[in-house]
């Protein structure tokens, strides 16, 4: 009725990856491997003495049960982050199917920025890959056949816990993910072109599908990734906690990457309520993950059985106490702060307010992925310094590299779409 | 002691033409008293200048004292006033604290929210507010103007007004308060 | 303004206005009781009274009436307990976390499902009191100090916990359900023809007169509620599953258990709501109002909890054998293969497998179908929890104490006690209080109803790519 205000959207609007901006990410690459070079020789040499002694004594034979030396710092620090953002890419394809899957129509207008994420999958392939065949046996002590011939329970774990059956599921699952992001991308690109409802209605079969290779493949690669690195220690919950922590920082990493797009004066269509609905989504599964994780720990501290309890013994009171701020700062970092910080309705529709949420989320969970591997792998001789600034620097670069040409690729706007009009005039 | 007092009733028949109407009247000057409608309509508080509600904060607090009483319960009772060895936990297990102190958090904060949004609204058993029009609770939008605020106009000119903005009736309808 | 995609199908159909909703809905509260409604009525009277009859037995007598044994000390009650508790999440499920997440589809049963989880809730509560043998001591389970006796409860048993969860579940669902009718009790005031419903349904509807004002701090009120519901349902089951799972019983003790555990509930939660709305909806002629699209909708939650279900039992069965733990892997194999094999069948059947036929179209919009499944899906999840409390209890660290439990006539008589009460009050409800939410129906018409209402659009099919409201 009447007349009503419509704003006109630019709906071919495109990022464009300039060549400054791509030598500016090139050059945060290469400050990241320089810190990362500096970091490592410190490492070596500070390490020196201690590192070689024991490197020598694990030659004597004593696999596995030896003390860290520094190469187990170095790939700890290298899965950590190869981990961490194979999540976020992942979480990207997530997003995307569940908006499928659920008609979300609210979310069309930012739907190109997770869409671009899963371009970052072969690239954390690759890694993970290599890190795995090189620092395998730093990382995972399941992987040493004379600490499997003493060890009875991992004599009984063999079955699952080998390397050839462990590269199996990387590479079936890695394929998998990566093969149906590719689709997805397909036929939004298809979609644009063409229009019409058959790409829609063709996506949201494939989301289905994702889905529940998703809900399977998750829960398995944290007990493959992460949960296998304490080779005796198992919870029924780990799976769904791992993802829970992907998940969380994949919503902030979208939310970040859409304001940053603001900031250079894009995604005009993108307004204050969808930042608002982004911003519930950062604070829901904040305390979501919030929920799992004294789920887990209270359920593990209440029954009190050494098998159990020694995860958070690692993290609470060995190595001196080694982790124990650490974990602290966890709950407040990625619980306390996004719970009282975003719960105003302002805090949820304030770039800046917003902004410094996804920032400390991204970061309290990027955290809470190192409190999970490096205890397990470097008992208390892990740290922060030039070597994990570096490392997380150059990850990150890449990371930022490989999404911002995937993004420049396909127009912002999904504008095919058949919820299109509905995430425009999207009001709350 | 009681009075009676007149006032003008607007009935509108869709929600977007009230919307509009009570914009073009806020123009014009007129002082609306208050709308009346089957269902929340979505961007009314603006058009009629209604404030943002600060029942959230007030269930915040409400959320905090519940808190506050939970742990306090809790630690004095079983750290201070008769301390027991369960299961080798220390007397003061706060871990074992959490659900408790969850559930009377979110029991403070709904029942506290809620207990006020009935006292600020007048709303109880027993309460009866005045209903100008009772079609307003099927299918009628009500617009209510007190015509002794809108003495500038007169009650021919605000009827007209309201008419024009798109009302299938106005009505004069007499209220007795009692006081 | 509003916009809804043309994909989207319409929510009420039949082109029905704002007088027509008013008039369907409130026609089942005005008129007098159909003869089904009556004989439905008497049944349930009677089925409680010879519930009543067994509860009074039961508590006259001692819970040594059940098929109790020193080994299975749990059995019957707890799992009714657990499945009713789990059957009345979807209630509040459905009213929040719905909300949140502004799905249109929730307008049209939420009322009945809210109602339907407060029952549930009284069910189940029902069964803490029934097993607590000497129910007029249940005082003690409140924290009410030295007056009582010389200890205070203890705050780390996860039963006390449950006491909190319980009463704060139900005090709060009961307000937000109560909140949420006050507009539509209104209505029913307002267009009451005799002095007697107009003097009830006027003091239960407070006084609302539908003002801007109040419906603003209605919504206000609305949305904090279910922002404070949402994580309310999580932890209610949650707590319940702690019951469990804090305990060192292998079976028991996992991890997993307390999401699994709202999973569950959710999927058994909204299974007992299509049940009871696909009957309604027959009954009382709601087509429009339910339609097959709320039908889809319902089944798709049930396909992903059923599936999220299914996921937990194989990674507890996974972990079981991956632990190394002789225990462990003792407590699933014995679940799968041992003397209550076949509750462990019908576990997996229903719960994993009946629901994956939702995948195909046609099944999840069938109603027969659903309603077939959602039967089914219910009695999965009560042999869930019986395969998890009974299974694990029955044959512990010591062989020479193995024991099978088999239930008395009075485990079965105390359970259809709660059925009698449930279906009692649930057409209690149905009959005197309006079975779909009237006022929040009436807000989504404009948006989501199949033709466009008020005389402003004026056009009555929209054909034009987007459906534009201005709500």
């Amino acid at each position: 009725m009447g007349s009503h205000s419509t704003v006109h959207y630019n709906l071919d609007e495109k990022y464009d990856f300039t060549p400054e901006a791509k030598k500016r990410v090139l050059m945060w690459l290469f400050i990241g491997l320089a810190m990362f070079g500096v970091g490592l020789a410190m490492l070596i040499m500070g390490g020196g003495d201690h590192g070689h002694e024991v490197a020598h004594g694990a030659t004597a034979g004593h696999g596995g049960a030896h003390a860290p030396t520094w190469t187990a710092r170095l790939y700890a620090v290298l899965w950590h982050n190869a981990l961490f953002f194979t999540g976020i890419s992942l979480i990207g394809v997530f997003f995307v199917s569940i908006q499928y899957v659920a008609w979300a129509g609210w979310s069309v207008t930012i739907k190109r920025i997770p869409e671009a994420f899963g371009a970052f999958l072969p690239f954390s392939f690759v890694a993970m890959l290599v890190i795995f065949l090189l620092g395998g046996h730093d990382i995972f002590h399941w992987t040493h056949a004379d600490a499997v011939a003493h060890d009875e329970v991992l004599q009984g774990k063999s079955a699952f816990l080998n390397t050839p059956f462990f590269l199996v599921r990387m590479v079936l699952f890695f394929g998998l993910w990566y093969f149906i992001w590719r689709i997805i991308r397909g036929y939004s690109a298809k979609e644009d072109l063409e229009g019409g409802l058959t790409y829609y209605n063709k996506t949201i079969t494939v989301s289905a599908v994702f889905l529940i290779i998703f809900g399977v493949s998750t829960s398995m690669v944290a007990w493959d990734w992460t949960m296998s690195i304490n080779p005796h220690w198992y919870s029924t919950l780990f799976g769904w906690y791992h993802f829970a922590s992907w998940w969380v920082s994949g919503i902030a990493t979208i939310v970040l990457t859409v304001l940053l797009l603001k900031e250079k004066g894009l995604l005009s269509f993108v307004n204050q309520n969808h930042l608002h609905d982004l911003g519930k989504f950062m604070f829901a599964f904040s305390v979501f993950w919030t929920y799992l994780w004294v789920s887990q720990f209270l359920l593990i501290y209440y029954a009190n059985i050494p098998e159990e309890i020694i995860y958070f013994k690692e993290r609470m009171h060995l190595y001196d106490g080694h982790y124990r701020g650490l974990f602290f700062f966890n709950i407040i970092i990625n619980f306390l702060f996004p719970f009282l910080f975003l719960m105003t309705r302002d805090a949820k529709r304030q770039t800046i307010l917003l902004k410094i949420a996804a920032i400390a989320i991204i970061i309290g969970h990027w955290l809470d992925f190192y409190l999970m591997i490096m205890p397990g792998v470097t008992k208390g001789t892990s740290g922060f310094g030039f070597l994990e600034f570096g490392t997380v620097t150059v990850f990150a670069s890449a990371f930022i590299y490989v999404i911002s040409t995937q993004i420049s690729k396909l127009g912002l706007l999904a504008k095919n779409h058949p919820m299109l009009q509905e995430s425009l005039h999207h009001d709350i | 002691m009681s009075e009676v007092k007149s006032y003008l009733v607007g009935v509108f028949d869709d929600d977007d033409v009230l919307l509009a109407a009570i914009k073009n009247l806020r123009e014009q000057g007129a002082k609306i008293l208050e709308a009346f409608t089957p269902f929340p309509i979505h961007g009314i508080d603006p058009a009629l200048g209604i404030k943002r509600s600060r029942l959230p904060q007030a269930a915040f607090m409400f959320g905090a004292t519940g808190t506050t009483c939970a742990l306090t319960l809790q630690i004095s009772t079983l750290g201070f006033d008769w301390p027991m060895n369960i299961g080798g936990k220390a007397h003061l297990p706060f871990p074992s604290f959490i659900p408790v102190s969850f559930e009377l958090t979110v029991l403070f904060a709904a029942l506290g929210m809620v207990g006020t949004f009935l006292l600020a609204s007048g709303l109880g058993p027993g309460s009866q507010k005045t209903v100008f029009d009772p079609r307003s609770s099927d299918d009628k939008f009500i617009l209510v103007f007190d015509i002794e605020k809108n003495k500038q106009f007169s009650v021919e000119k605000l009827t007209e007004m309201i008419k024009a903005t798109g009302a299938s009736e106005v009505n004069i309808k007499d209220i007795v308060e009692k006081h | 303004m509003n916009v809804t995609s043309s994909v989207r199908e319409p929510l009420v159909t039949g082109g029905k206005t704002w007088a027509d909703i008013t008039n369907d809905i409130c026609r089942q509260v005005e008129g007098k009781p159909s003869k089904s409604w009556i004989i439905a009525f008497t049944f349930s009277v009677l089925l409680l009274g010879v519930g009543v009859f067994c509860v009074m037995y039961t508590w006259f007598v001692g819970i040594g009436v059940w098929g109790l044994n020193k080994t299975v000390g749990w059995a019957w009650d707890i799992t009714n307990f657990v499945w009713w508790v789990g059957i009345g999440h979807a209630g509040t499920l459905i009213s929040a976390i719905l909300l949140l997440f502004r799905q249109k589809w929730r307008t049209s049963i939420n009322r009945a499902a809210e109602a339907m989880t407060i029952f549930a809730v009284l069910c189940a509560a029902s069964f803490i009191l029934l097993h607590m043998g000497r129910p007029w001591l249940a005082h003690w389970a409140l924290p009410l100090g030295n007056t009582y006796g010389s200890l205070w409860v203890n705050f780390n048993s996860p039963l006390v916990w449950d006491v909190f969860a319980i009463s704060t579940y139900l005090t709060v669902s009961v307000v937000f359900w109560y909140i949420g009718l006050i507009p539509d009790l209104a209505t029913i005031r307002d267009r009451a023809t005799n002095k007697i419903s107009r003097l009830i349904y006027g003091t239960m509807a407070f006084g609302w007169n539908g003002s801007a004002k109040d419906w603003s701090r209605f919504e206000a009120v609305s949305l904090v509620l279910a922002g404070l519901s949402t994580p309310l349902v999580l932890s209610v089951h949650t707590i319940v599953s702690m019951d469990f799972a804090t305990s060192l019983v292998p079976g028991w003790h996992t991890t997993i258990f307390p999401p699994y555990f709202v999973a569950g509930a959710i999927f058994s939660g909204f299974a007992m709501v299509l049940t009871l709305m696909l009957i309604t909806r027959k009954v009382f002629h709601l087509e429009d109002y339910i339609t097959l699209a709320h039908v889809e909708s319902m089944n798709k939650v049930i396909t992903l909890t059923g599936s999220i279900v299914g996921v937990a039992y194989i990674t507890e069965f996974f972990i079981a054998w991956y632990s190394g733990v002789e225990y462990e892997s003792y407590a699933f194999i014995n679940r799968a293969t041992g003397p209550y094999w076949w509750s462990y069948l019908a576990m997996m059947t229903c719960n994993v497998f009946s629901p994956q036929l939702f995948w195909f179209r046609s099944v999840r919009r069938s109603i027969l179908a659903t309603f077939v499944i959602s039967i089914v899906v219910n009695i999965g999840m009560w042999f869930e929890r019986f395969v998890i409390i009974v299974t694990s209890l029955h044959r512990d660290y010591l062989p020479s104490s193995w024991a099978y439990f088999t239930p008395t006539w009075f485990d079965i008589g105390d359970y259809a006690n709660s059925f009698g009460l449930f279906f009692t009050l649930f057409l209690l409800f149905s009959k005197f209080l309006p079975v779909i939410n009237m006022a929040e129906v009436k807000a989504i018409l404009k948006s989501a109803g199949d033709v466009q209402t008020g005389q402003a659009t004026g056009n009555a099919k929209v054909k034009s790519n987007e459906t534009v409201s201005h709500n």
